[in-house]
């Protein structure tokens, strides 16, 4: 069906789009105009509405409900017996240097899992993105991780990350490199477990990028070739901006992903995993969050540090938007 | 906030008008790189199986074994007959085929809503969807615990299905994408000629957006195979249990844990989605290459 | 316009017909399932359901364990019971934590780990618990076991399953190699009466070590072991806590601290799921393991055939008990009074007994240590060493200590993230003492 419809929309460009209510049907007494208009109207509601009803109350509600909760001293299991403090949980969790650490090791690990992560993603998506033999396989290859489980992985990786006879220490051995204590020493914990989540995510958003460069007209390479630019500039200059709302998209997944990390560290440090290594060295947010609500009853507590997740999200998120708008006005968009 | 999200520079064409991507050949490097990837991606696959087939006392032995033992058979059959695969398998391939039929259609309505059309309220919202995503599952459960058994869904799959039906993600992947690949002229030609909404989603939108539906599907598919922390609440392994609540009470001895045993386990729910993968992967691999172009 | 062809129509359809019907049979599915009970027990014909809820094993199944449920099910043909089991305790604890907020998808009994069993007495969920208090069956435990399950008010929310009595199992030929003797007796005679003679021994092992072992697998394993010995833990009688002037703390804290200083321990995590652990005994990494009855079988399932002969076990320096669990009745089940009766069944001292002769877990029911069956057994791995006899000689000794609802919460800081923060990255006692007190007093909330 594309021929035809390629034909309709010419090679006009998709920017800003106009609003379709500005477009009106003649003949506007008919019965049909009037189902017309209303649909108009009310289709964009109908269309958000499914998503909507159910959001309501498996998204949202739990959203307000936690920030209710985060007002009280409130144990798990006694929610009747909620007794109001008001913005206390929040003033303890300032005064608190577990909840500094956490945000501090959770803002690193998301770091050294995130960038490497997103990088070889795109080196990877560029890589398939070129006739190739066997690239079904390749490609199915480089997500399988993705279909793993967490905990399948981390068991795996636990083992290849064991100090005194894992697989990665016998070959750094072989280098001259002294035994990594890779649980118990803070930042080789911290980039273990930023592999784990490497691993699994990088074909993911290799598969992301796939999808957005295959879509990026071939005639701007050729465009970009005529003018003598080498791959490697057409890469920067040519797919890189071509993807860009893609870019961005994986940018606040991963973002979103790496300021909830939970499953990895906690299934790393085995019996130690909640409390993040002993001396709390890689204990994430999430993790705080868990052993505060959970281990030691705390839920109020627990909710402050949810919604204290979600404001360093919304800032992070209006970071980006201003990083955006001024890149473009750079850019002289 | 994000709402803002940056709009496709004027100068680009519409991903649905034309290209290919990049159609080169590709040189020997990227045979190596990719060669080494693909490598790295199984290794730890391939770890599994070598755990798998080992006795649970040779794979908790130092030095690591590397290569597969004779074990493989006993082990999955203990681990099939220990917890109850078999239902595990039936009620987790239900639970992920409906949520995520029902959250690719749902994203993409949504979706097309939110990237093509204006109404009242549209970026608020929007904002809203993307704020909904940061909330920590971990303390979401609680309150999603209390409407369920409210519901009286516990040990039910409609508990485990219900919440997941709909997913901010996915109305943000499509909105993404659609943003992007969707020509507003088409809509704006469709309706001049006086096609109706539904006609539009069903002629326009899912037609273009298939290839990220498909996407998205397999994501969602995959997400909800491994989900383990909500269904493991709401189910309990010899109710209604799904693959991950089964592993959970695998491998389970006196104060041990037969990891043989468990990676057995692990196996047996990665394995159909590697099937998955190896059939619809490259359907879906290849509908994004062909999709939006040639199809 | 012209906007698709037949082609792919028809494909579409094929796809929706057969997501249609996908959720027509997620429907059915769910709609039959919707009709079960509430609490996870159901009444079909006549026969009852009865759900127990268990972590790691237990012993009273039909397949590895002693059989007790196709015993009960022999003796009571309306009985049908279904072992719904998690792996991991902590696991089952959590999602037991938030089923019993609201009652619901609890089985009929739940298993309840000693390190919890404070939490479970505790003000928040005592009172879910159905009381036992009356029950003739309480009677039948070493009182200080039923101790544990009573809450401070005196209601017994659970009944004992096994005793985690406590020995030292020792490497015969490792101690033989550092001049140490060897029979049981000579060792026990070594530390008797006080833990710290204890780290003497280990101060002579490691004169003379043979190389690459350390006198006992862990620090927090000796924190653990000198603490379950003290009369006075964590809290005090009235449940407040009081674990940083208690004496019984800062003896094992001391102790376990000087261990992990000196090197007298291999630096291993108990139970790490790499099995680092669990290859130690396999590689005669260390010469000593406190040993609570029910380690004894995992010295022998880790440790292997190849290394048969090679361990014994001793008295400990004072008696003391680690471990243990308890089956307790929920309120809200649908089969209370059945799901009692089956509770006092599986851990009657005739079950307990039979539970032993599977899975060595020790009785705490006074018959069942006085039962011959037990009190005479062996264990093939530890030769002609009087298992049965020693554990039930400790379990006899053993005194009711005070607990507290945040004595868990404690242990857990005191042990993993101090005593083994001292050990696997040389953090000071000092500091380690520190960081233990600020995490009581950022996290717990009395």
């Amino acid at each position: 069906m594309a021929t035809s419809v390629k034909a309709d929309s010419g090679g006009s460009p998709a920017s800003v789009p106009p609003s379709p209510a500005q477009h009106r049907r003649p003949s506007p007494s008919s019965l049909r105009s009037k189902i017309y208009h209303w649909d108009l109207k009310a289709s964009p509601y109908a269309f958000i509405a499914p998503f909507f009803l159910c959001f309501a109350a498996f998204g949202l509600f739990p959203l307000i409900y936690t920030g209710w909760l985060s007002l009280h001293k409130v144990q798990l299991g006694a929610e009747g017996q909620a007794q109001w403090v008001g913005f206390e949980n929040y003033a303890k969790l300032m005064g608190s240097e577990f909840f500094w650490h956490a945000l501090v090791n959770t803002f690193t690990i998301g770091v050294i899992s995130t960038v490497p992560q997103l990088l070889m993603a795109l080196g990877l998506a560029h890589l398939l993105n070129s006739k190739l033999r066997g690239r079904a396989f390749l490609r199915i290859a480089v997500l399988t991780p993705y279909a793993t489980s967490i905990a399948a992985a981390t068991l795996v990786f636990a083992a290849l990350f064991q100090t005194d006879y894992g697989l990665i220490n016998s070959l750094l051995d072989v280098f001259g490199i002294g035994p990594v204590q890779w649980e118990t020493s803070k930042w080789p914990a911290q980039i273990a477990i930023s592999t784990i989540v490497t691993w699994r995510w990088t074909g993911y958003n290799a598969l992301i990028y796939l999808a957005a460069m295959q879509a990026v007209p071939n005639d701007l390479y050729e465009a970009a070739a005529l003018d003598g630019a080498s791959r490697w500039r057409q890469f920067i200059s040519v797919t890189i901006p071509s993807i860009r709302p893609t870019i961005l998209f994986t940018i606040i997944v991963s973002t979103i992903g790496a300021t909830q990390l939970f499953g990895e560290p906690m299934l790393y440090g085995g019996n130690v995993g909640i409390s993040g290594g002993s001396g709390g060295q890689y204990q994430t947010l999430s993790l705080l969050l868990y052993q505060t609500g959970w281990t030691n009853n705390n839920l109020g507590r627990a909710s402050a540090i949810a919604w204290v997740m979600l404001l360093i999200l919304l800032l992070i998120g209006a970071i980006q938007v201003i990083t955006a708008r001024v890149n473009r006005k750079k850019l002289g968009g | 906030m994000t709402t803002q999200l940056p709009v496709a520079p004027a100068t680009r064409r519409s991903r649905f008008a034309l290209g290919a991507g990049d159609q080169r050949k590709a040189g020997p490097i990227a045979y190596v790189l990719l060669i080494v990837a693909a490598l790295v991606s199984l290794f730890p696959l391939y770890w599994n199986l070598v755990a798998a087939s080992n006795s649970g006392a040779r794979v908790q032995q130092a030095p690591a074994p590397l290569l597969p033992g004779s074990h493989l058979l006993d082990n999955l059959s203990v681990a099939w007959n220990e917890v109850h695969m078999g239902t595990a398998l039936v009620n987790t391939t239900v639970v992920a085929s409906v949520v995520s039929l029902s959250t690719v259609l749902f994203a993409t309505l949504a979706g097309f809503a939110f990237a093509k059309l204006r109404f009242k309220g549209r970026n608020l919202l929007l904002g809203l969807v993307v704020a909904t995503m940061t909330v920590p599952p971990q303390l979401t459960v609680i309150p999603l615990y209390q409407i369920v058994t409210d519901l009286h869904w516990t040990d039910t799959l409609q508990a485990v299905i219900m919440p997941s039906l709909v997913a901010a993600f996915g109305v943000f992947f499509m909105r993404q994408f659609l943003v992007e690949a969707l020509p507003v002229e088409l809509v704006e030609a469709a309706r001049m000629d006086g096609a109706n909404s539904l006609r539009i989603i069903w002629h326009i939108v899912f037609p273009i957006a298939r290839p990220a539906m498909a996407v998205l599907g397999m994501l969602t598919f995959v997400q909800s195979w491994n989900d383990f922390f909500w269904p493991f609440i709401v189910l309990t392994d010899n109710g209604t249990p799904t693959l991950q609540v089964s592993l959970a009470g695998l491998g389970a001895g006196n104060h041990t844990v037969d990891s043989a045993i468990v990676l057995a386990g692990a196996l047996i729910s990665t394995v159909p989605l590697l099937l998955v993968f190896a059939f619809l992967g490259k359907h879906i691999v290849g509908g994004i290459t062909a999709g939006a172009v040639k199809s | 316009m012209r906007i698709s062809g037949n082609s792919h129509r028809s494909a579409r359809r094929t796809a929706l017909a057969s997501a249609a019907g996908l959720a027509a049979i997620s429907l059915l599915t769910s709609a039959c399932s919707a009709s079960d009970d509430d609490g996870g027990s159901s009444s079909a014909g006549g026969k009852i359901t009865l759900h127990v809820g268990t972590f790691n094993a237990f012993g009273f199944d039909n397949v590895k364990g002693a059989k007790l449920y196709a015993e009960y099910e022999k003796s009571h043909p309306n009985i049908k019971i279904v072992e719904d089991n998690v792996q991991d305790g902590q696991q089952y604890w959590d999602t037991l934590k938030l089923r019993m907020s609201r009652n619901s998808g609890l089985a009929d009994i739940q298993a309840i780990e000693i390190g919890y069993i404070a939490e479970a007495t505790g003000p928040t969920m005592a009172d879910k618990w159905t009381n036992l208090a009356d029950n003739p069956h309480v009677g039948d435990f070493v009182d200080w076991k039923e101790k544990q399950a009573t809450t401070t008010d005196g209601k017994t929310i659970a009944f004992g399953t096994d005793a985690g009595p406590m020995a030292i199992c020792y490497n015969k030929d490792l101690f033989k190699k550092a001049g140490l003797p060897t029979e049981r007796d000579a060792v026990a005679k070594l530390w008797t009466g006080d833990w710290s003679k204890f780290l003497d021994v280990a101060a002579d092992y490691k004169k003379s070590a043979p190389a690459g072992t350390a006198f006992t697998d862990s620090a927090s394993g000796l924190f653990n072991a000198v603490l379950s010995s003290q009369p006075e833990q964590y809290s005090d009688s009235s449940g407040k806590l009081i674990y940083d002037t208690s004496p019984g703390v800062k003896t094992a804290w001391d102790l376990a601290a000087k261990a992990a200083q000196n090197g007298y321990s291999a630096k291993l995590r108990q139970f790490d799921k790499p099995g680092t652990w669990a290859a130690g005994f396999k590689n005669n990494k260390f010469a000593t393991v406190a040993c609570p009855s029910w380690m004894a079988g995992l010295v022998r399932d880790n440790a292997g055939p190849a290394n048969k002969g090679k361990w014994d076990i001793a008295l400990p320096p004072q008696n003391g008990s680690w471990g243990g669990s308890f089956l307790g009745v929920p309120k809200s089940g649908k089969h209370v009074k059945e799901a009692t009766e089956l509770a006092a069944f599986l851990t009657s001292a005739a079950s307990q007994a039979k539970n032993f002769a599977v899975t060595g877990n020790i009785p705490s029911t006074k018959a069942g240590l006085a039962d011959p069956a037990v009190k005479n057994s062996k264990m093939d791995f530890f030769g002609d060493t009087p298992v049965g006899e020693i554990y039930t000689t400790i379990a006899a000794g053993i005194k009711p200590v005070p607990i507290g609802a945040n004595d868990g919460q404690v242990k857990t800081f005191l042990t993993d993230n101090g005593i083994l923060d001292i050990e696997t990255r040389g953090t000071s006692p000092e500091k380690a003492w520190g960081n233990v007190k600020k995490l009581v007093d950022d996290k717990i909330t009395q």
